[in-house]
């Protein structure tokens, strides 16, 4: 019962960060980004390919910093454009990169699975309620709050952090006070999809790696931010918990229906409420 | 002769494709209060909005210190010293008083206004620092949106139907507050339908119709019929 609960906090852990990207965005360009599972998938990939030459780090730093150069030149060439589009241009076009990209992956790695170990020092086991838990679980659990938590921190005690704040909100607002509001979409955008890279390479050693992989968790991330109130980072964060434990629990009490588990409990939420848990009424 | 502070040339602006500000000439001079009275949808708010970015500005100019300005963007304004306190305050609900304060000065630009000075000319702000913005009264409202511009340092302050939705006693500080405002050397750019504040603020007016300057003058020189009579001509 504790494995599973352990279990479920582990994917939980890892649904808000990739979802948190979104939140981050949406809440900015007011873009539903399909290509954030791109992200995820690609950074997997880089950093897969740089930790296999030069170590686990490295490879999350090369997730990272890849994807920040992505983020903004996305940003710049194709978000720039569509902020002020019709929702379904917008689905279409973020849809078509999440394709290029997967087509990308494929062209560079192939269509194999690949999977890497964790880092020595977090290799093994830990018993916990007198059975064995893998170590590196426990690793992508800190790692996720200290990401989740490093962004909450830059959002509410940094200038950078209230501008954007103030820009999700209204951007004339914020534009009106002097803010450069051009300048924080590459900045929010290149951070949504670092958070998501970096979820990819830290998934990779729990995870494997495959073409499909950002179209796969790209959907149970929607189901966050949906069930959270799309623009809430508090939101996701309990949408990501209750999902990553109705994952766990599901696979092992309800295994024919784990897979539908999660869009069950989407429509609860949002029969229940339309605007999600945390969402603001429109 | 003094050197204006704005000044707009020949500015036509449009929402789209509708043409609403049809050659508008208009100045401030540095530390002058200066009303533009009209109708409602005259295109008072449109000279604001032309200088926020919101409008988009086809034709004229828009100089600050005799200085044109060669593409407004929405930070802009800010950057050249103008502070807009914008029809119906927009307060961000998602952020705390202190937060709505401290956004205004986003620029740093130096100047004696600071959080403990705006806090000390509105100690209801100060009290209620960390709650947010929109849990104040229309009138505290106001008063966070006009401290939200002094933050930014302004050389000039353009406020957007102020008296709105406030009671008369109200009106009275905020007429009193922005008078003191102008002896410290800021200009005053009012935009107002209603004529009461117009009226005891202004020193000189410029009346819109159509989108375009019907008349300008000196407030001296009319009462408070014959510029009503001036609005519905």
């Amino acid at each position: 019962m504790i494995v599973n609960a352990l279990n479920g906090l582990v994917y939980g852990s890892l649904l808000f960060v990739l979802a948190s990207g979104l939140v981050l965005v949406y809440g900015l360009r007011r873009v539903v980004n399909f290509a954030h599972g791109a992200f995820y998938m690609l950074g997997a990939y880089i950093g897969y390919s740089v930790a296999v030459h030069a170590g686990f780090i490295p490879g999350i730093i090369a997730a990272a910093a890849a994807l920040i150069a992505v983020g903004v030149a996305l940003d710049l060439v194709v978000f720039r454009k569509l902020a002020d589009r019709d929702p379904l241009v917008t689905v279409l076009v973020t849809f078509g990169v999440l394709l290029i990209l997967e087509d990308f992956v494929r062209t560079v790695w192939g269509t194999g699975n690949y999977a890497i170990d964790p880092p020595a020092l977090l290799s093994g086991v830990v018993q916990i309620a007198g059975a064995p838990f893998p170590i590196y679980r426990l690793f992508i659990v800190l790692a996720s709050a200290l990401m989740a938590g490093g962004m909450v921190i830059w959002l509410r005690y940094s200038r950078s952090g209230l501008w954007v704040r103030a820009a999700s909100h209204s951007p004339a607002v914020a534009a009106m006070c002097g803010v450069r509001t051009n300048v924080l979409g590459p900045l929010v955008v290149g951070l949504g999809a670092a958070f998501a890279g970096v979820a990819g390479i830290v998934a990779a050693p729990f995870l494997s790696l495959n073409p499909s992989m950002g179209a796969e968790i790209l959907v149970l991330s929607f189901v966050v931010s949906v069930i959270g109130g799309l623009g809430s980072f508090g939101g996701a964060f309990i949408s990501a918990m209750i999902l990553g434990q109705v994952q766990a629990f599901g696979i092992v009490y309800l295994p024919e229906m784990a897979a539908l588990l999660p869009f069950l409990l989407m429509a609860l939420v949002l029969v229940a409420r339309p605007q999600g848990i945390l969402g603001k009424k429109v | 002769m003094t050197t204006p502070l704005l000044e707009l040339k020949g500015v036509n602006a449009f929402y789209g494709s509708a043409h609403v500000l049809q050659g508008v000439d208009l100045t401030v001079l540095p530390g002058e209060r200066v009303a533009v009275v009209g109708r409602n949808g005259v295109g008072k708010t449109t000279i604001v909005n032309t200088l926020l970015a919101i409008a988009a500005m086809r034709g004229g100019s828009v100089h600050m210190r005799g200085e044109p300005l060669p593409k407004l963007a929405g930070h802009t304004a800010a950057a050249h010293g103008i502070a807009v306190v914008p029809q119906g305050r927009m307060i961000l609900p998602n952020l705390s008083i202190e937060e709505n304060l401290k956004l205004g000065a986003a620029l740093r630009r130096p100047g004696e206004w600071t959080l403990d000075r705006v806090y000390s000319l509105f100690p209801i702000l100060a009290e209620r620092r960390h709650t947010p913005g929109t849990a104040l009264s229309g009138g505290q409202q106001q008063m966070l949106a006009i401290g939200r511009a002094l933050m930014g340092n302004p050389d000039l302050m353009i406020l957007d139907e102020p008296s709105e939705g406030l009671a008369p006693v109200i009106v009275d500080e905020m007429e009193k507050l922005l008078r003191d405002l102008a002896e410290t050397g800021v200009a005053i750019l009012l935009i107002e339908q209603h004529l009461r504040l117009v009226l005891d603020l202004a020193e000189r007016f410029y009346v819109l119709s159509k989108g375009r300057v019907a008349e300008t003058g000196l407030m001296k020189d009319v009462d408070r019929e014959s510029l009503q009579a001036r609005i519905m001509h």
